[in-house]
Parts: structure tokens; sequence; C-alpha cells
């Protein structure tokens, strides 16, 4: 099941041929290309954001990024570890956005916005 | 990069009965909201008013700003449904598991002591946010 | 299972403490309620027993770290919880008992607050003993989720709050950086199982180099866990929030999610092993080598930049929480460097080469003394109109403190003495050790630099010390905190560092915690692809039978 590969063309090229017929086209670099590009719109948009419900939004992105290179790799290697390994990244997605929630709420309420260039009391 | 689309739609061995439950799903779908909305029409009693034109008849009274703040209760139970919600995406694996156990397998009890583990945490949860006074509607 | 149950005792018991507390700080009745904090007392207490008592785990990447690390965790938390004591309500308490409001569960915190710190503690507790990834990244996020809580509700301030926004923000960052450098570690791998990894990594530099999806899992992983530990990338928010924070949950932060980053990077590193050859990425045929150079390269800037960062902000701060936030930073650094030399491969190993073993001596000795400090913070505060009173925040509320304080004046000077390592106290031991088994593993440069900073570090520790014993006290001497164990954990902590002069059995504890940890050179490749194999059957959940 694991095997040496040197270069990431060589790595990905099997791929191709442990997927079922009707996908066959689509290989694990297909999926592992938007997994990349989410992970980086994530990070871009959470750095350059400041409303700090979308970089919320940006962070809950990369953890689903995470989660489909995580199913491609897991369909991939033809065993389940990938997909357990997303329920449990779903359940610290959903308790922390739970506490961005009762964050922004209590922020709100404190200063009236949710823009993150207005938390600048504490400096040094 | 319309190349994988085309080759995919050009299989030829794609079996369409397999597609015949979800298309049975689709059309009961489709059946129930159009049997409601007929049915509602035909049935029930018509009545007008400007409490019955609102969007909204039940639940948060749909006058003034949109910018209105919620009752800050929404979110409380929106929390506790959170902790219900994700507790079944982990109850489902479990279950279409255990039922292929082996009775006769000495491990088996140690299956079921972890669900009830599992939902002993859960029970907890639900105690806290009882005794917090979460469900205090007042 | 059963041998599960034993080694994950400690961890259920502060579990079943911590739901005892959650219910128990929720009663009507204030002397109830006021047993919330004894109640976790005492399972940290029990949880500490029984984690003394752990055997070692085979299956883990680090077999030995049991017992160490989770007694630390254990009796750091005793004095965590001494120091935590009155954090929050103290003005509602005060007002229930005046008779001005009656006792509403919703508006107190006291159940969340020490319950979120017992789960805090039992996820650093589950990262020393996880076995897989996806076990290492729950208790990692075990850890850190409570924090941003307790951070937020330190202090009824707005200035907690804005502490507790930026911690969350940058750790779901970290979160999710790591999370993904997990995914792809199992995607270069193959399975989340650390030995599995370790193996499978193994196999592939034999024949021909890790390869570059494991490779950039592992920089990815240590990149987010940087955020845990405090490190350069990800240490922008550690002086906002431990200033932001109430003083004893700033000492918190300072050791409990560092801890877990470093056990979890531990783990990582172990599992691509410290055996390479320093020019490429061959394994060294004598056993002396050093992780894979990208790995190495990566390390050595982060822990270069975090020691200098964290000593060069910290000369030019006035709050004393600021000061001790940036040298927290500065910590790390050194730690990191003792993490980069590993554990001696060679087989004529002794006690001053592991640098594993030195890195969870220094993590014990930083969490107590750091504890002392911030105790002083903690105990120093002034009235406020509303009755939640403010700490004293200001170099310049030291000043001659040893005159008007003299307990809290003379705690103040031990533990920053002790941070800074002057010989005889504990910190000089955790530091020698730091230095020996980096120049054991032959990292002559990073020792230079870690000497400057510690050069540079004396500067901002002399005035910590200078400040409460040489000078004159201004004014009236500062008002005290009612909360006695808040002293008391000072004392003691104060104590445990002037009671250095035989810390071997520690030493000792730690060295063989870190024993064996990475350094199972492959040298039969057969056996490790029989051992593969054996992995992929045991893919199938054997209980299952077909119907």
């Amino acid at each position: 099941m694991v095997s040496t590969f040197a270069s990431m063309a060589d790595f990905l090229a099997p791929a191709q041929a442990s997927f079922p017929e009707g996908v066959g086209s689509v290989t694990l670099a297909h999926y592992l290309f938007v997994s990349v590009a989410m992970f980086t719109m994530g990070l871009i948009g959470f750095l350059t954001r400041r409303n700090l419900i979308i970089m919320f939004l940006c962070t809950e992105m990369m953890f689903q990024a995470a989660g489909i290179a995580l199913i491609a790799f897991s369909r991939f290697y033809l065993h389940h570890t990938g997909q357990s390994f997303v329920i449990f990244v779903l359940t610290v997605a959903a308790a922390e956005a739970a506490l961005a929630l009762a964050l922004v709420v209590l922020l709100f309420r404190g200063r009236e916005s949710l823009n993150a260039d207005q938390w600048h009391s504490l400096k040094g | 990069m319309l190349h994988p689309l085309t080759t995919l739609a050009s299989q030829p061995n794609v079996a369409l009965d397999q597609y015949l439950p979800l298309a049975v799903i689709i059309v009961g779908a489709v059946g129930f909201a159009v049997a409601n909305i007929v049915l509602t029409k035909i049935i029930g009693p018509s009545r007008r008013g400007a409490n019955k034109g609102m969007s909204y008849e039940s639940g948060m009274n749909p006058v003034g700003t949109a910018r209105k703040r919620f009752n800050v209760r929404f979110y409380l139970i929106a929390m506790v449904f959170l902790v219900f919600d994700v507790e079944i995406i982990f109850l489902y694996p479990w279950a279409t598991t255990f039922p292929n156990l082996d009775p006769a397998n000495p491990d088996a009890g140690i299956w079921l002591f972890r669900i009830f583990f599992f939902l002993f945490t859960t029970i907890v949860a639900y105690v806290y946010g009882f005794r917090k006074g979460v469900f205090n509607f007042d | 299972m059963s041998s599960l149950l034993v080694l994950l005792a400690p961890e259920i018991v502060l579990f079943i403490t911590t739901c005892i507390v959650m219910i128990v700080g929720l009663w009507p009745k204030l002397e109830v309620r006021s047993l919330a904090m004894p109640i976790a007392g005492m399972g940290l207490l029990i949880a500490g027993v029984l984690a003394i008592n752990t055997p070692a785990n085979p299956e883990s990447i680090l077999p030995n770290i049991i017992p160490y690390a989770k007694a630390m965790t254990a009796g750091v938390g005793l004095l965590l919880v001494l120091l935590l004591a009155g954090t929050v309500d103290r003005s509602y308490e005060a007002a229930v008992e005046r008779g001005e409001l009656r006792f509403n569960p919703i508006h107190t915190n006291r159940a969340e607050f020490f319950a979120f710190f017992l789960f805090s503690l039992t996820g650093l507790m589950l990262c020393a003993s996880a076995t897989d990834l996806i076990w290492l990244f729950l208790a990692l996020e075990l850890v850190s989720l409570p924090t941003y809580v307790m951070a937020t509700i330190s202090t009824r301030k707005l200035r907690s709050q804005e502490a507790g926004v930026k911690y969350f923000f940058l750790g779901a960052l970290g979160a999710a950086i790591f999370l993904y450098g997990f995914a792809l570690l199992y995607g270069g791998t193959g399975t989340t199982n650390l030995i599995g990894i370790r193996d499978a990594l193994a196999e592939q530099a034999a024949s021909g180099g890790i390869n570059p999806i494991a490779m950039a899992g592992i920089i990815l992983s240590l990149i987010g866990i940087s955020f845990k530990i405090a490190a350069v990338p990800m240490h922008f928010y550690t002086a906002d929030v431990y200033q932001g924070a109430a003083a004893p949950v700033s000492a918190m932060l300072a050791f409990v999610p560092k801890t877990a980053g470093f056990i979890a990077m531990m783990g990582i590193l172990a599992a691509v092993g410290w055996q390479y050859a320093p020019g490429g990425e061959t394994l060294a045929a004598d056993g002396v080598g050093t992780l894979p150079r990208s790995i190495y390269v990566t390390l050595a800037a982060i822990a270069v930049l975090t020691m200098t960062v964290g000593n060069v902000l910290a000369l030019l701060q006035r709050s004393i929480k600021r000061l001790l936030a940036y040298s927290s930073i500065a910590h790390t650094g050194y730690m990191l460097v003792a993490l980069i030399a590993g554990p001696s491969i060679a087989a004529e190993a002794g006690i001053t080469s592991n640098g594993l073993g030195a890195v969870l001596f220094y993590l014990l000795v930083y969490g107590v003394t750091n504890i002392g400090t911030f105790a002083v913070v903690a105990c120093l505060e002034r009235p406020q109109p509303d009755g939640e009173a403010d700490e004293l925040d200001d170099l310049e509320d030291l000043r001659g403190l040893c005159r008007t304080r003299p307990v809290l004046g003379w705690v103040m000077v031990i533990c920053a003495l002790g941070l800074l390592g002057l010989p005889p106290l504990l910190g000089f031991w955790a530091k020698f050790l730091l230095f020996t088994s980096a120049i054991s593993a032959g990292e002559i440069a990073l020792v230079v630099i870690l000497g400057l900073n510690s050069a540079i570090a004396a500067f901002y520790y002399l005035k910590l010390v200078t400040l409460p014993l040489l000078e004159e006290p201004e004014g009236d001497a500062p008002a005290t905190t009612p909360f006695a164990s808040r002293t008391f954990a000072g004392v003691l902590s104060a104590a445990l560092v002037l009671l250095a002069i035989i810390p071997t059995g520690i030493v000792d504890a730690a060295m063989e915690a870190a024993d064996r940890a990475g350094t199972i050179v492959p040298a039969n490749i057969e056996a490790i692809e029989r051992s593969i194999t054996a992995e992929a059957l045991r893919d199938e959940p054997t209980p299952i039978i077909d119907r």
C-alpha cells in the first residue's frame, strides 16, 4: 500500500488506476488542486479581510480544504482512515463555530463593530 | 478543463437503472411540495388580514428595521442544537457497524460501552445547559 | 482495551472531575459552589498519582513520555488551581453575598472556568499519550479551545475580550495550518499512525528521499503548531493575550499550550527521526545525524528568530505581563534549540546529551518559575469602583516591593532570577541541559546565539530583580488580593525554584521519558515492509463479519 516515489508526478500517476471506471480521468491531483486552492484562498482571505466573520469563514474554508485532501487521500489509499479523520475535523469545526459565534456576539455588544482594525487597545 | 467531464458523460457503462431510487425520491419530494400547496388551496380556510399577510405569522415580528438585534437566547439554542447535531455524525458510523458485529465476539461489550460513554458526555452537556438555564424562557 | 484504560486513567479521572465541577459550580448554594476549586484540585491530585504509575506504551512513538508528561501536567496544574482562585465572578459573588442580587446561573462563570481549565489539562495529557495524528489533532484542539474562553471571561473588562478574540482567530488559523499539514502527512505516508508514519518515512528515505507531500505536511504541521508554543511566525498574539487576560490565566497560557505544542512537535519529529546525514536526505551510517535538511533549516530559522524577537521586544516593555509574554517567546526559542539537537543517537549517550529530555525538564521548570512571577502580578491589585479590582501591571509598581510586601517581593526576585538561570537555582540546571545537549549534537552556531540571547535576557530580568530589591518604595504599599491561595502558589513556586540543589530525580525522569524517541534507525527494510503489510491488513476492523 505504501510505496516510495521520488517525485510528485510519479507519486500521483497511479491514482488514475485506483479510481473506478466512471471517474477514471479525475485523479488525485485534481482533488489536491482544489484543496490547495481552497487552502490558499482561505489563508489570503484571513490575512487581507478585516471583518471578523469573514475572517472566521476563511479559517473554516481552510479546515474544509484539509477535509477534501483527507477524503481524496482516503480514496487513493482505499481505506477509511482519512474519512474518519474528516468526521472529527467537522466536529472541531462545529465547536469552533460555536465559539466564534459567542465571541462575535460578545464583541459586538462591547464595541458595535466587527472590524478587526478597531481592536487595538492592547499595544506595545 | 472540459476533458474529465466529457469523458465521464461518454462512458457507455453508466447503469441508469441504479438511479431509479433517486428518481423516486425526487418525484416524491416534488410531489409532496406540490400536493401541499394544491391541497391547502383547496381544503384550507381562506382568511385575509394584516397579520395574515405578514411573511411570518409566528416567530419574529418582521416589522421595523432588518438590522434589529436578535434575542441572545437564539444563540444559546443554536449552540445547544450544535451539540446534538454533531453527536449524530458519530452515531451513524457506529450504528451501521454495530449490527455487523459477531455476537460471540468478546469486544461486543466494549463497543456498546464506548457509545454509552459517548452518550453520557452528551447528557452531561445537556444537564449543564439545563442548570445554566438555557432552556428557561421567560 | 484494558491496557488502554490503564494508560488513559489520568485523563478519565480528569474528565469525570470536569463533569462534576461543571455541575457543582452552578449550584445555587454558595457553600456547594465554592467546592468547585477544591474538587478540581482533588481530581488533579488523583490524576497525578495515577500518572506516575502508568506503564510505558509500546505503541506510542514516545513510549516512555506518559508518566513524566502527565505527572508534570498534574503538578503544575495544582499550582495553577491555587493561582486561579477568585479569578472570575468576584464582584458578582460579592453582590450576591450582600443580598443585592439573586443568584442566577446564567450570569456566573465559575463552573465553566474551572471545567475549561480541567478540559485543557485533559487535552494536554491526551497529547502525551497520542499514538495517531487524529488523536493528536483532537488533543491539541482540546487544549486550545477552552483557553480561548478562559482568556475572554477571565476579567469583565474590554481588554480581556479583545485578548480572547485575537487569541481565538490566530488559534483557528494555526489549527487550520497544522490540520492541513496532518492531511498532507497522511497523504504522503498512507497512514495516520505515528509509528506507521515513522516506518513509511524511513522506507522512503532509504529509497531515494522523503516524499515531497509528506515533507510539505511536516513543515506545515510545525508552522501551525508554532502557534501553540508561541514561536515566531505565529507569535503576534502572545503579548496582547497575556496582557489582556487576568494574570492567573496568563500563567496558564504560558504553560499548557506551550507544553502541548512541544509534545506534539516531539511526536512528529520523532516520526521523522534525527538520524539523517547533515548534507542530504540519506540515513547516516554511524547513527549520529540531524533532521532532514529542509526541516532542520525551517526549525533553526524559527528558533533563532523566536529567541531574538522575544528578547529584543521584551527589553522595550513597561508592562510586567507584556515583558513576561516576550520572555515566554524567548524561552520557546531556547527550547527549540534542544529540540533540533534531539535525542542523542550515539550509544554512549549520557544524561547531558539528550535534547528531548532537556526540553521536557525545561518545560516543567519554566512552568513552575513562570507561575511565581505571574502570581506576584495576580496578588498586587488596585481597587476599582466597580468592585472588580484591577491588577497592578506596571514595572514601576514593583519599586521597593521587598520592603512594602516582603513575601511578594522576594517571590518576584527569586523567580526572575530563576527565569534568568542564575547558577544555584532550578532554572540554571534546565538551561545547562539545553546547552550541553545542543553542544553534544554539534549545533555550535545555535548554541552561540542561545548564549547571546541569554545575555540580552539578563537586562530585563535584572529589572524585575533590582526594582523590588534595591529601589526605595514610592508612596504607600500596594493593595494585595484577598485570595491567600494566590500568594501561597507564588511562595510554593519560589520554594521549588530555590530547592533545586538536587533536581536529579526529576532530570532522570525527564531523560527516561525521552528515552528511545526517534532513535530507531531502520537497518532492515524487510522488517519495515513486513510491519507495513501488517498495518495494511489491520485496516479492516477485525471484529466485523460479513452478512
